[in-house]
């Protein structure tokens, strides 16, 4: 079943003789229970994509349906509620309150919901153990590491149980070290809940955890790439290939 | 690029920032501008002429508007400067001296300076007209406005603001010489708390901070009352401890008992938490200073405000307190008026009271606590009538024998040593005692208060006051005056009113007491002059103290929604993170609205608190009406604050708006 499809996707930046089309007709169909990655040299249309997909930005043309409902036609105010019930968010700068303790970020979604306050802590403890951030919860924002801040950001996205979960350039601000363990806790995640996630990377490393890896070049897909029953590393050597044939600044992969 | 090239540039490019900073000025200009025209207009000196303490109140509101204004445009810059510590630090970053930067900044202030100038005072040219018209409507004198474009105004102004850019061109100097390239970037991110977890003592400093508040309320509702010895020192007490007070609420209860409900949670904040709590505890720490001064601010400016509408509200009855009746005339100085009223044709109607005079111990009556002030100095005088003659005022009263009443003590000598009926008082003349029952204190006017000095009326039975008569005049004691006459015009218009003012005056009728060379003569004023004079006195306090309090509340509210202002840019990060995972603006600005309540509610609450119980010490000193006149200044004061909450909530909604 999909969870999510997009259809002749196009958006255009600026007006007139000013304008840029950043994507130029996307068909993209993801499953549920997928780790699907997009890449692409910068420019390419990546974030915007991620963006349209996720309903924070329009399209120009064309259409996506999550779950089943059309995005498009869709008023402010139901797309808000429809992004706090059926979407996640990790964002490349953890995008956390300050003001708010790692336990209160990460139940941030649930604030305006119904589920019970047992339920609700009971998902949460669920998830800070797999996230290994159980020892962190009373603590703010500026008293934790970067993996740390990045594994509330993983867990806020999660705890509304999400149809799907949009990470843009997650591992961007960490170390290697620190990216793989996070990187490891979404395929954790991705297998343990069945839960889907959509993750925008630059980084083949990042790349090489998802299932199937998505190539854009100049606000088209180029190709895909499924990792089947192949290895990990044998994954990553076939994302960097084809990065090297896709040309562009792979200098930073 | 040059430098000038440079400075047009970003004033062009960040007109955002500088318009702010710029109507800040444009506004002080303004207020400055059109309240010293005001003070120079010809129609409005002549107008105050007749209370010798116009011009100097005059002189002196505006020594205190300069402080407002001094004060509003440091403020102003300070955040101006803050905001905009990034571009400074780049310009820095990219090679300039701060010397440069310095000039840089100082090039733009002159132009701001110059162009708000102008700006505001064509401004208050234009209020000031408006403004002059009101002064005069509150002195009740008809007359048309001409607004004359005053020279001295003028030079005055360009003065007071020519200073006050140069103590600006310093502090910004100060301050770009003293901040690193590294504080600069991280200038708008200081003054954040992370209130951790339980502690003893921000709870013990909250506590106290309360105590203190309550201790000098109630220090100032005994403050008029005999248990204050040193005056001075109690006021001093008072201020200090509910300021200081005020700060320890604000810097630490506030967060405290914000974080103690927070605690409740256990982490399942809701959205207003999330959007009003947390960022309001988190900033208690730099906001409490400022919050604190816009109480006290609130609070001084509204009880100022409030006590001299007290004293215009009660101009006509503390005028009818002074003299009790159209016209007043004592031994029988009234003859000639009553024959011109007679001959005139004028409807009236006289009531003659005979006095006389007694002494008295005041440790007899007063307690403990008030005796202490007249400092062993204890016999007093007491104006005496007889029950016959007070039967004009009030046929129903009936003395046995031995009692007596007391009547005419209002106003503040009642409120700050009271006395209950029924008590003993004896009357006293050389070696005559006569012992009496005073079954009742009223504050019934009676005399004219230039013929009582203050003191308070003893009535008596027909033959006691005979007795006194009788022994004064073999030895007089205390009052001189033996007779008030007191005549009210029955159904009299207002021309008739004017004519017998004339009458009043050219019969001699008004002469209260004349020495025996005849070089000091003493007057009585008719009722009708005695209010004009009390309106014409304090129409110009109100007048000027409304617009000292019209200035301090414009320029809170400034404050306040200025700080918010800058809070809601710092915090659009915020609502962009709370906007894409999924919360809608209206449910963003219910929170904002939440907080909002909090920003303005509790300044304003506390302010109004402070300032109800500063009033309540000591209104009776001023007029004789507390409670519509402090709920008229106080609705005025909250409706202002509703709309600069109101200001301040629409700019949330822009950024809100603008966040995604």
């Amino acid at each position: 079943m999909s969870i999510l499809i997009a259809r002749k996707v196009r958006k255009t930046y600026g007006k007139r003789s000013l304008a840029q089309e950043v994507l130029k007709g996307i068909d993209l169909e993801v499953e549920k229970g997928e780790f699907v990655g997009i890449m692409g040299p910068s420019g390419s249309g990546k974030t915007t994509l991620l963006n349209v997909l996720c309903s924070i930005d329009q399209v120009t043309d064309g259409f996506v349906e999550i779950n089943g409902q059309k995005l498009q036609g869709m008023k402010e105010r139901t797309l808000a509620k429809f992004r706090r019930d059926e979407l996640g968010f990790i964002f490349q700068d953890y995008n956390l309150l300050d003001t708010l303790t790692v336990k209160e970020n990460i139940l941030l979604p649930l604030s305006l919901s119904t589920i019970p306050k047992a339920a609700a802590e009971k998902r949460l403890q669920d998830l800070v153990s797999i996230l290994g951030i159980s020892d962190i919860l009373s603590k703010y924002p500026n008293e934790i590491s970067g993996g740390q801040k990045q594994r509330t950001s993983a867990a806020r996205a999660l705890i509304s149980n999400p149809s799907l979960v949009f990470a843009d350039e997650p591992t961007g601000a960490l170390d290697s070290k620190t990216a793989t363990a996070l990187l490891d806790n979404l395929s954790e995640i991705n297998k343990a809940k069945n839960a889907t996630i959509m993750m925008v990377t630059h980084d083949a490393v990042a790349a090489s955890f998802c299932s199937r890896v998505l190539f854009l070049k100049d606000g088209q897909i180029y190709t895909e790439l499924y990792k089947g029953d192949k290895s990990r590393t044998e994954f990553f050597q076939q994302i960097l290939n084809t990065q090297s044939v896709l040309g562009g600044e792979q200098g930073e992969a | 690029m040059k430098l000038s090239q440079l400075v047009f540039k970003s004033m062009q490019k960040n007109m955002r920032h500088y318009y702010l900073y710029f109507f800040a000025l444009i506004f002080s200009v303004t207020l400055f501008f059109s309240f010293v025209t005001l003070q120079y207009n010809e129609s409005i000196i002549a107008a105050t002429k007749v209370s010798g303490t116009a011009s100097s109140g005059f002189e002196a509101a505006s020594y205190m508007l300069y402080f407002i204004v001094l004060f509003f445009v440091l403020y102003a810059n300070h955040l101006f400067i803050k905001r905009r510590s990034k571009e400074i630090g780049l310009y820095q970053l990219i090679g300039m001296t701060k010397g440069l930067v310095t000039r840089l900044i100082a090039f733009e202030n002159i132009l701001l300076f110059i162009g708000a100038v102008s700006i505001g005072m064509v401004l208050g040219l234009l209020s000031s007209r408006l403004f002059a018209m009101i002064l005069l409507k509150l002195l009740q004198f008809d007359a048309v406005v001409t607004m004359t474009f005053s020279k001295v105004a003028v030079v005055n102004t360009l003065m007071v603001f020519g200073v006050l850019l140069v103590i600006i061109l310093v502090q910004m100097a100060f301050m770009v010489r003293k901040t690193t390239l590294l504080s600069l970037f991280n200038a708008s991110k200081q003054a954040d708390e992370r209130v951790k977890s339980f502690s003893v003592f921000p709870m013990m400093m909250g506590a106290i901070g309360l105590g203190l508040i309550i201790y000098g309320y109630y220090r100032s509702t005994v403050l008029f009352t005999g248990q204050t010895t040193n005056l001075f020192l109690s006021m001093v007490i008072i201020l200090a401890t509910t300021i200081g007070g005020t700060y320890l609420v604000f810097r630490f209860s506030v967060a405290f008992l914000l974080n103690l409900f927070r605690l409740t949670k256990k982490g399942h904040l809701n959205l207003t938490d999330v959007l009003a709590l947390t960022p309001i505890m988190h900033r208690m720490k730099g906001n409490a200073k400022s919050l604190t001064l816009i109480t006290v601010l609130t609070a001084v400016s509204l009880a100022i405000t409030t006590l001299s509408y007290i004293s215009y509200y009660s101009a006509s009855s503390s005028a009818e307190d002074e003299m009790p009746a159209d016209y007043i005339a004592v031994d029988g100085r009234e003859e000639p008026f009553i024959q011109a009223l007679k001959q005139e044709g004028i409807a009236f109607e006289q009531k003659t009271f005979r006095l006389t005079s007694a002494q008295f111990d005041l440790a007899t009556i007063f307690s403990g606590d008030v005796i202490g002030m007249f400092q062993g100095n204890t016999l007093s005088d007491a104006l005496i009538i007889p029950l016959s003659d007070y039967h004009q005022l009030n046929s129903k009263v009936q003395l046995n024998k031995g009692e007596a009443i007391i009547t005419g003590f209002s106003g503040f000598q009642s409120n700050i040593m009271p006395i209950e009926a029924p008590i003993d008082l004896t009357l006293l003349h050389q070696e005559s005692e006569i012992p009496l029952r005073i079954k009742e204190v009223n504050d019934t006017a009676v005399l004219a208060w230039r013929v009582t000095a203050g003191g308070f009326i003893v009535v008596v039975e027909d033959s006691v006051f005979n007795q006194l008569q009788r022994l004064n005049s073999e030895y007089a004691i205390g009052y001189s005056t033996q007779e008030q006459t007191s005549i009210n015009l029955t159904n009299a218009d207002e021309e008739t009113y004017k004519q017998v003012e004339k009458l009043y005056k050219q019969t001699g009728a008004n002469v209260l007491f004349k020495s025996h060379e005849g070089s000091t003569v003493n007057k009585l004023s008719s009722q009708r002059s005695t209010v004009e004079y009390n309106l014409n006195l304090f129409g110009t306090t109100i007048f000027t103290t409304a617009f000292l309090g019209l200035a301090f509340l414009l320029a809170t509210g400034s404050i306040l929604y200025f700080k918010q202002m800058s809070e809601a840019d710092e915090e659009a990060e915020s609502y962009r993170i709370l906007r894409k995972i999924g919360f809608t603006q209206d449910e963003l600005l219910k929170g904002i609205m939440m907080k909002q309540l909090f920003n303005f509610g509790v300044p304003l609450l506390i302010g109004l608190l402070h300032s109800y119980f500063a009033v309540r010490s000591g209104w009776f000193l001023f007029g004789t009406e507390m409670t519509t006149p402090l709920l008229i200044t106080m609705t005025l004061y909250i409706v202002m604050y509703i709309v600069f909450a109101s200001l301040t909530i629409s700019y949330y909604k822009k950024i809100i708006k603008q966040a995604l």
